[in-house]
C-alpha cells in the first residue's frame, strides 16, 4: 500500500473550461435563454409597429432606427431616442439575474466553489456565458426589429458600413454589461430581488442619462459619457465609425476587467455559501 | 502525511465565534466521524475546509497543501446541508453538469458508473425536483463521487435514506478508503450507523474539538455495563441502587448496572433479597452513549 498522492494543478484554461462547460449546458439545457431570445425578438415588434391610430408609426423614419439611434443620443426626447437594441441590455440584465440566482437558489453553487478554489473562474465564466446569451439576444434582436420595421412599411436606406458597425459595437458591449450584472448579482446574491432591480436600475442607463442632461444643461461636450457602458452602448449608431467599434471593445474590456476583479475581491473575502 | 490537518482554526460571524481555536486530524484511509450537537461547528468547520467560506484565523491542510490550493481543492467532493442539484434539470442533467464542471473525460461513462454505484442508474431520467429526499441523497453522494475524489466532505449523508440506501453507503465508504489514500468526513446525527463505518471520531462542542479519537480507542473507552430483567423491575432497580451506585432502565426495558461488578455477584445479591434474575448479559456501551456521556459532562 502506498501512501502518495499526486495532485495536478489545474491550467487555467482547464479551470475556465471546466467552469464554461457548466454555464453553457445550462444555458443550453434551460428553456430561460430561450424565452428570453424570443422576449429579445418580440420587443422591436411591440414598440415598432403602428398602434391602429397611427400615432407610434411616427416614432420611427427608417427600419434601421429600431437598431439604433441615428445619432448618439444621451439624453432623451422620445421613446424612439430609446427603444433600440439597448433595450437587450435591461433583458439581459434580468436574464443574467435569474441565470446567476439558480447557482444560489439551488445550492449548485457549493459545487463550484469546492471545486474551483479561484474565484475568478466563476466572475470570468459568468461574464463570458451571459455576454454570449445577451449577444444571441441582440441578433434576435435586429431579426425581429428587422422583420417588424420592413411589415411596418419603413424606409431601409442605410449606410450599410455604419450599420454593421454599429451592431458589432453593441454586441461587443455585451461583455461589460454581462460583467457588470455578473458583479451585481455576486453583491446582492442573497438577496433575488434586490438583484433583479439593480440589474433593471443599472440597465436603464438612468445614471448616464441624468448625467448627460446636466452635462447638456451645463453646454458641456457629452463623449466623456462613451467611457461608461451605457453612454458607448449608446455610441454606436448608425453614424458608426470604425473607431466607434474600436472605443467599445476597449470600454466593453476595461469595465469587464474591472467588474471581474471586484467580483472575486468580494467572493474570496466573504462566505460565498 | 494526513488528508486533513486543521489547526487552531476559528471563524467569526459578526461577534458570535462559530469556530474556535479547531484542531482536527484526519489520517490518510480514514472514515473520520464528525460528531456535534446542532450548532456546534461542524457545518462551518466543513465549509471552511470546503473553502465555502473564508475562516477568521488557524490553518487548513489537506493532503499537505493549502486548502485554498486548486489542485487539491480540484479533488474534493463534498455534500453540505443538501445536494446542490438544479431542480428544473434531470438527474442526468445534474450529473453531466458536474462532470462539465470537473472537465472529465469520458463523462458519460463516468456519470453512468457513479449512478450505479448508488443505485440511481433507473431515475437517471426523473427530474430532481421529483426525487424522494433519499433519492436526492443518493444523487448528491454520487455527484460527490464524480471525478475520482480523494477527499469526500460529506454533512448528513444519511438523512432520509432507508434501510438499504445505508447498508449502500457503508459499502461506498468502505470501498473508498481501501486503498489507504481517499478519506472520508462524515458528519452524522445516526450514530449508531457511523459507527459502523468510522474508523476515527473527532467530537466538537461549541465550536472547539473535545475529543479525537481511532474507533479501537473508543471501543476501549467504552463501559462495559451488566443488563437484567426481573419480573419486579421497579423493585429490582430499587434494590439495586442500595448497593450500586449507577442502575439505569434502558430503552430495551432492561435494567443496567454500569459499577464495576460481575454478574454472577448482581445475581447473588438480587436472589438474597428475593429477586428472581430471568435474563443476565454483559455489554458495552456504544458511540451514542459514549457522545451522550461526554455531553453531559463524564466519559
Amino acid at each position: 500500500m502506498t501512501h502518495e498522492l499526486k495532485f495536478k494543478s489545474p491550467s487555467f484554461s482547464e479551470r475556465l473550461k471546466g467552469m464554461l462547460g457548466v454555464d453553457f449546458y445550462r444555458l443550453f439545457h434551460t428553456p430561460m435563454f430561450y424565452i428570453f431570445l424570443v422576449i429579445a425578438a418580440i420587443i422591436p415588434a411591440l414598440v415598432s409597429m403602428p398602434s391602429q391610430d397611427g400615432t407610434t408609426a411616427a416614432l420611427y423614419s427608417n427600419v434601421w432606427q429600431i437598431i439604433a439611434a441615428s445619432k448618439p443620443l444621451y439624453v432623451i426626447e422620445s421613446i424612439a431616442d430609446y427603444a433600440n437594441m439597448n433595450m437587450v441590455f435591461i433583458f439581459g440584465g434580468i436574464m443574467v439575474s435569474v441565470f446567476i440566482g439558480h447557482d444560489y437558489k439551488s445550492g449548485y453553487v457549493k459545487q463550484l466553489f469546492t471545486t474551483h478554489a479561484k474565484k475568478q473562474d466563476y466572475m470570468m465564466s459568468k461574464s463570458i456565458v451571459c455576454a454570449f446569451a445577451m449577444a444571441c439576444m441582440c441578433v434576435t434582436y435586429l431579426i425581429g426589429g428587422t422583420a417588424s420595421g420592413m411589415l411596418a412599411g419603413y424606409s431601409l436606406e442605410v449606410n450599410a458600413g455604419s450599420l454593421i458597425l454599429a451592431i458589432l459595437g453593441k454586441m461587443v458591449m455585451s461583455l461589460g454589461w454581462a460583467s457588470l450584472y455578473t458583479f451585481l448579482n455576486v453583491i446582492f446574491r442573497r438577496y433575488f430581488g434586490v438583484s433583479i432591480g439593480s440589474s433593471f436600475f443599472f440597465g436603464t442607463g438612468i445614471l448616464i442619462i441624468g448625467v448627460a442632461a446636466i452635462v447638456e444643461n451645463l453646454a458641456l461636450p457629452t463623449s466623456f459619457l462613451n467611457i461608461f457602458l451605457y453612454g458607448s452602448s449608446v455610441n454606436a449608431c448608425l453614424t458608426s465609425s470604425f473607431g466607434t467599434l474600436i472605443s467599445c471593445i476597449a470600454v466593453s474590456a476595461v469595465w469587464a476587467v474591472i467588474y471581474n476583479v471586484a467580483g472575486s475581491i468580494i467572493l474570496s473575502k466573504s462566505d460565498v455559501y | 502525511m494526513n488528508a486533513v490537518e486543521i489547526r487552531e482554526l476559528s471563524k467569526n460571524f459578526g461577534s458570535k465565534q462559530a469556530v474556535s481555536g479547531l484542531n482536527m486530524t484526519v489520517p490518510m484511509g480514514a472514515v473520520y466521524g464528525f460528531i456535534g450537537e446542532n450548532g456546534s461547528g461542524k457545518s462551518t468547520t466543513e465549509k471552511m475546509i470546503c473553502g465555502l467560506i473564508p475562516k477568521s484565523g488557524g490553518s487548513v491542510k489537506l493532503y499537505g497543501k493549502d486548502h485554498t490550493d486548486a489542485d487539491v481543492r480540484a479533488k474534493v467532493g463534498v455534500l453540505i446541508e443538501a445536494p446542490g442539484c438544479f431542480p428544473n434539470l434531470t438527474v442526468w442533467d445534474n450529473m453531466m453538469l458536474q462532470a462539465a464542471n470537473l472537465n472529465i473525460k469520458n463523462a458519460e461513462q463516468e456519470v453512468v458508473k457513479v449512478l450505479k454505484t448508488v443505485r440511481m442508474e433507473g431515475a437517471a431520467g426523473n427530474k430532481y425536483k421529483n426525487c424522494s429526499l433519499g433519492m436526492k441523497q443518493r444523487v448528491g453522494i454520487a455527484m460527490a463521487l464524480l471525478g475520482d475524489p480523494v477527499l469526500l466532505v460529506l454533512d448528513e449523508p444519511l438523512n432520509g435514506l432507508d434501510a438499504d440506501g445505508m447498508r449502500i453507503m457503508r459499502e461506498v465508504f468502505t470501498d473508498i478508503v481501501k486503498d489507504g489514500k481517499r478519506s472520508i468526513i462524515v458528519s452524522s446525527h445516526l450514530l449508531g450507523e457511523l459507527q459502523k463505518v468510522a474508523t476515527h471520531y473527532g467530537i466538537i462542542r461549541h465550536g472547539q474539538m473535545i475529543v479525537e479519537m481511532t474507533a479501537e480507542e473508543l471501543d476501549a473507552s467504552c463501559r462495559t455495563y451488566i443488563a437484567l430483567q426481573t419480573k419486579d423491575m421497579s423493585k429490582t432497580k430499587a434494590i439495586l441502587g442500595y448497593k450500586y451506585s449507577r442502575v439505569e432502565e434502558d430503552e430495551a426495558g432492561y435494567l443496567r448496572v454500569y459499577d464495576m461488578t460481575m454478574p454472577e455477584d448482581v445475581v447473588a445479591y438480587l436472589y438474597q433479597n428475593g429477586i428472581a434474575v430471568t435474563e443476565v448479559m454483559t455489554d458495552k456501551i456504544g458511540l451514542e452513549e459514549y457522545y451522550i456521556d461526554l455531553m453531559k459532562g463524564g466519559k
